[in-house]
Order: C-alpha cells, then structure tokens, then sequence
C-alpha cells in the first residue's frame, strides 16, 4: 500500500477497514455506472465481473491513489454548481467523493484572496502539471478583447487557456461552462462560449445543468479518479451513465401523457392530478440528464414532481429554445402579425398583377369576347 | 450531429418562412383565380343564390360523408371514397384537435380550443395513414388516375404522408430519439407550408369558394343538383 493514499488518509482519520469497504460500496454507487465503461483496463473488466467487482475496483483505487488534485475556475457564472454541491449534507454520495479530491484553487471556497490566491493557483498548476483535473464553472468571454470578465486583471480566454494547457482532463460544470448558458442568451452581450468551444486538445467533460446534479458531478470526477479516463461521453461530451436518458423517458407523470391527460395551469384539477405537464411548457421529452432518477435534495424530488415543467437546462440553446411555460410543440418563431399581411398583401399583388396581364393578352388575342370584370 | 440545432431551425426561421410563403402564396393564388373572369350569365334568377350556396355547403359537409350511397363515386368505388373520407377527417382531427397541435394554433393565433382526448386522435391518425397508403396504392393501379398522375400528384401524397407518419412516429417515440423524429416532422411540415401553395393541396381553400359559386349558380337556377 502507497503512502499518501486516500485510504491512509482515511485511515488516519480514524477509519476501520470495515468502514472503509462500506464507504467504497456506497462510492461505487457514485459511478452511476449502468454498464461497464469502455476503459482499456483488462483489470477493470475482470473486477467488474466478480461480485462486489466495482467495490473492490473502488477499493483499489482508494488504496493506490493520492487524492485527486482540482483547479476549478469561475468565470461568468453565479456559482450555482458550487452551491449545488455545498449544500449536500454528510453523510452523501457527494461528500465522500469530495473527500477523495483535493481542491486546490476555487474561487469561492478559498479563504485566500487577490494576489495571493493567484499565487496558489499558478504553484497548484506547477506542481500537479498532468494530474490536476480542471473544473470550469460559467461562460467564457474570448472576444472584444476579453473585457467582459477578467480575474485579477487578465481575460477569461487566457486563464482557461493556462489552466487546460497542464490539465488532464477538463471538466464544465453547468449550463454555462458547457453551451454558454445564460450569458450566451440573446442578444448574448459579452459573446459567451462553453469551454469545448476552446479547449480542444484535452480530453473535455461537459456535465451541464442549472446548476449540474451534484451526485452527476461527482460520479464524473469519481470515474475519473478510478478509472484515469473520462468515462463514455454522448455526442455533447456528456457522461453516458447519467444523461442517457431523457427526464421524458423516466418521467413518473409520463402515464399521464401516454393518456393524454395534461394540467392546462398550474392551479387547475389536472395539475392537482399530478397530470403531465407538456401543455404547461415541459421541455422533459428532448432534454437529457438524470433529475427523475438521481432526483434532488438526496433523492427527495425534482421539478416535475414538484409540479414544474422541466426548462430544459441541460441542453444548448436553453434559454432561447422557447418559452419556459411555452408549449414544445409551439413554433420557436412566428411571424409578426404585420408581417403576415405584408406577405398576403404581396400574394395579392402579384396576383393581381399576373391575372391583368393575362387578361390583356386574352383581350388581344380573341378582341370580340366579352368579358364581366 | 446535434439534432437540437436543426430542431430549433425547423422550429424557428425555416417556419417563419414557411408560413409566409404559405400565406403569401395562397393570397397569390386567390387573386388569380378571383381575376378569371367570369362569363355574363344572362338567365333570369328563378330562385336565391344564397340559398343555392348554402344547401351545396350543407350537402358538401353534412350529407355526404355521411351518407354516401346516395353519389355515383361512392357506388363506383367504395373502399377508395371511404379511404378519401377517413383521411380527411383523421387530417382535420390531427391538425385541430390534437393537443400538441392545438399548442402551436394558439401561440399563432393568440387563442386556443379543447382538444380531442389523445387515443382518439391517435386512432385517426393512423386511419388516415392506413387510408393514405391504400389511395396511393389505388393511383399507382387504376389506369385512368395512373393516366392522369404526374409528378405533382405523387408530390402531393409524399409531402403529406411525412408529416403525418413522422408526427405519429414522434408521438410514439419510436425508432429514433425524440428530437430526431421531431426535427423530420417540423422539417415535413415546412416543407408541406411551401408546398401546399404550389399545388393542388390548396383545394382545403379552394373547395370552399367552388361550393358556394356553383351553390349560387344551381340556386339561381332552382335546380338541386
Ligand atoms: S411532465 Fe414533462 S417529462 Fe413528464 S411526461 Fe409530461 S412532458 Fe414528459
């Protein structure tokens, strides 16, 4: 067994080996794995079968490995994630996996401040160079000279820049890091951009949200950690294991849709009913993430079943992509009603047009035909 | 590919577009067929034309769906006036009953209707696409409509038959992930806006001014036809 581990420093801190086992069964759960993960470790797959084979490789890990170094950067956010993840109460999922990182540099958890904090930084990048996994929290702002959000004076484009160039993997947490979020929405003043737009030679992990599930967040950094790769990612760079799905396919209102049966407001006999939610603007059946499984709050609900169509906010575009309480099936654009009869107005026109030239030609070819206008 | 971006373009300026090509192109269309002319008609009225109108829509829309023995067309070929019948009632009841639908009216027009419980308008849904394929399997062998096909006709069918199987693919979630089926059905749909202008589809429009003019000239008359 390595010094330094993660488990001698949970062996220090008083720790039976019995409890330990437990706490790597409950952080197996963290992985959120429904499948085996496409890492290339034969060890893995061979642990994975036997029984209890994730717990072990979870326990392997924890007694191999030093506690998994974290930058993480704010930049336009309001840090929402970060309060997510604070507010989770001992003894969860979320907590033991924040036992097995090390933060080295975050903003709003520092108790260091100005220059010295900037100092912390720049060692951390040094000395964890390769190691460190980068969390981003909130949009950058790589244009107009980088004006629109600066830390200690230099641009947001750079100090992602810096930060991802020693970085093993990069992290975005949260709407914001991942598509821009609401700083990317119209008329998106500061020319918003998710880290993937930037930071494209290092492995990118968008975990988005508003804020991300905190057991999402965390069983991404953990798979990190135990497995040293990202794990399976869909066509956004998101993590398989927890946005697979839709919150529509999970839904527990979704029998209710199937019926047809639907809450017209938010007071009515439907809603009351805890009938679906589509007619009230639910964004649930193309928005991926884990809110109706994992859930909130320690499992205790979600929107939906709090009563709230889903917004939609794990997905690009949230903000613009149709109003809140706004029907999905609505179209997303629609002309002006002046417009409309601009475009009648011109049908007519020219219909006019064509039909007295026509009438005209008729009028010269056969002169003696008569005709009621 | 991300489907959600093609989604909010079928969603947004593509329909934009679509519509006002839509409306446009109809407004277009009226005009021409309003500016014709129209031939002196020297009879003496022997009875109302109003009344003549009024009983063609009654008839057009009351008697013969309804009863359909009493028409040449129905006793020629049944199963293709049913199938012409059900098409167009599972279209009507799609487009203005179903709730997802009745969504995108009211967001146009400002003011919405009850709808039609789901599994109704499902059933008719998948009538009218049943109904569809057998009316193309009709044109593609009866030697008169084969005749009288071109490409417009078969046009037609297609650009109606996407939207209406891809929006009950959609509402089954089958196949594909959901905003995939989504963006072929907005994408169907407005293609079908643009379309519908440049083809014999606008009879939706055009039927109604046929019944009441030739309402009025069969009401002049006092003849019922
Ligand atoms: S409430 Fe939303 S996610 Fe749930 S079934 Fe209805 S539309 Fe789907």
């Amino acid at each position: 067994m390595k010094a330094g581990t993660i488990y001698d420093e949970l062996a220090r801190g008083g720790i039976s080996r019995r409890e330990f086992m437990k706490i790597c069964g409950l952080l197996a759960g963290a992985l959120g794995l429904t499948s085996v993960p496409p890492v290339d470790v034969n060890a893995a797959y061979d642990a994975l079968r036997k029984p209890d084979g994730l717990v072990n490789l979870v326990a392997e890990a924890l007694q191999t490995k030093p506690r998994l170094p974290v930058i993480w950067l704010e930049f336009q956010d309001c840090a929402g994630c970060t309060e997510a993840l604070t507010r989770s109460h001992d003894p969860t999922l979320v907590n033991l996996v924040l036992n097995t990182i090390d933060i080295e540099y975050h903003e709003t958890l520092f108790a260091a401040a100005g220059a010295q904090a900037e100092a912390a930084k720049e060692a951390a990048i040094k000395k964890y160079a390769g190691q460190y996994v980068l969390v981003v929290e909130g949009s950058i702002s790589p244009g107009s000279g980088q004006i629109y959000c600066t830390i200690g004076g230099r641009g947001s484009g750079d100090l992602l820049q810096e930060a991802a160039a020693n970085a093993f993997a990069v992290v975005a947490t949260g709407n914001c890091a991942t598509f821009g979020g609401l700083p990317r929405a119209n008329p998106d003043p500061t020319g918003a951009v998710g880290v993937m737009d930037l930071v494209t030679d290092k492995p990118v992990i968008n975990v988005p949200g508003c804020p991300a599930i905190p057991e999402v967040f965390t069983g991404t950094l953990f798979h990190l950690l135990v497995f040293g790769a990202p794990p399976e990612l869909d066509s956004l760079k998101r993590p398989m294991p927890f946005y697979a799905n839709t919150i529509h396919d999970r839904c527990l209102r979704r029998p209710y849709y199937e019926a047809g049966l639907f809450a017209d407001s938010f007071d009515d006999d439907g809603a009351r009913k805890g009938y679906c939610l589509y007619k009230l603007g639910c964004k649930g059946p193309t928005t991926y993430n884990s809110c109706a499984t994992i859930k909130w709050m320690e499992g205790l609900s979600f929107p939906i079943q709090a009563g709230h169509p889903c917004l939609g906010c794990s997905e690009p575009n949230f903000w613009d992509g149709g109003g809140f309480y706004q029907g999905q099936s609505a179209p997303l654009l629609r002309p002006a009603a002046a417009l409309a009869a601009g475009a009648g107005a011109v049908g007519l026109v020219l219909g006019a047009g064509m039909a007295t030239a026509n009438q005209a030609q008729k009028k010269r070819a056969h002169p003696t035909e008569q005709h009621k206008e | 590919m991300n489907w959600l971006a093609i989604l909010d373009f079928a969603r947004g300026p593509f329909f934009e577009v679509a519509l006002l090509v839509f409306i446009g192109g109809l407004a277009y269309r009226l005009m021409r067929i309003l500016l014709l002319g129209w031939h002196f008609d020297r009879i003496k009225p022997a009875g109302s034309k109003l009344g003549g109108a009024l009983i063609s829509y009654l008839r057009g829309i009351l008697i013969w769906p309804f009863i359909p023995w009493v028409r040449n067309t129905f006793s020629k070929n049944p199963v293709i006036y049913i199938a012409g019948g059900l098409f167009h009632l599972g279209l009507f009841a799609v487009i203005f009953l179903d709730a997802a639908h009745i969504l995108a009216w009211q967001s146009l027009l400002g003011f919405g209707w009850p709808s039609l419980v789901t599994p109704i308008v499902d059933w008719l849904a998948a009538i009218a696409i049943v109904a569809m394929i057998l009316l193309f399997i009709n044109r593609l062998v009866n030697p008169v409509l084969k005749l009288i096909s071109g490409p417009a006709e078969w046009l037609n069918l297609l650009f109606v038959f996407i939207p209406m199987l891809s929006g009950y693919i959609m509402a089954h979630h089958l196949f594909f992930a959901y905003e995939v089926n989504f963006s072929i059905h907005m994408l169907a749909v407005d293609i079908l806006l643009i379309w519908i202008p440049l083809s014999r589809i606008s009879h939706f429009m055009f039927y109604f001014f046929a019944r009441a003019i030739h309402g009025a000239d069969f009401g002049k008359r006092a003849v019922i036809p």
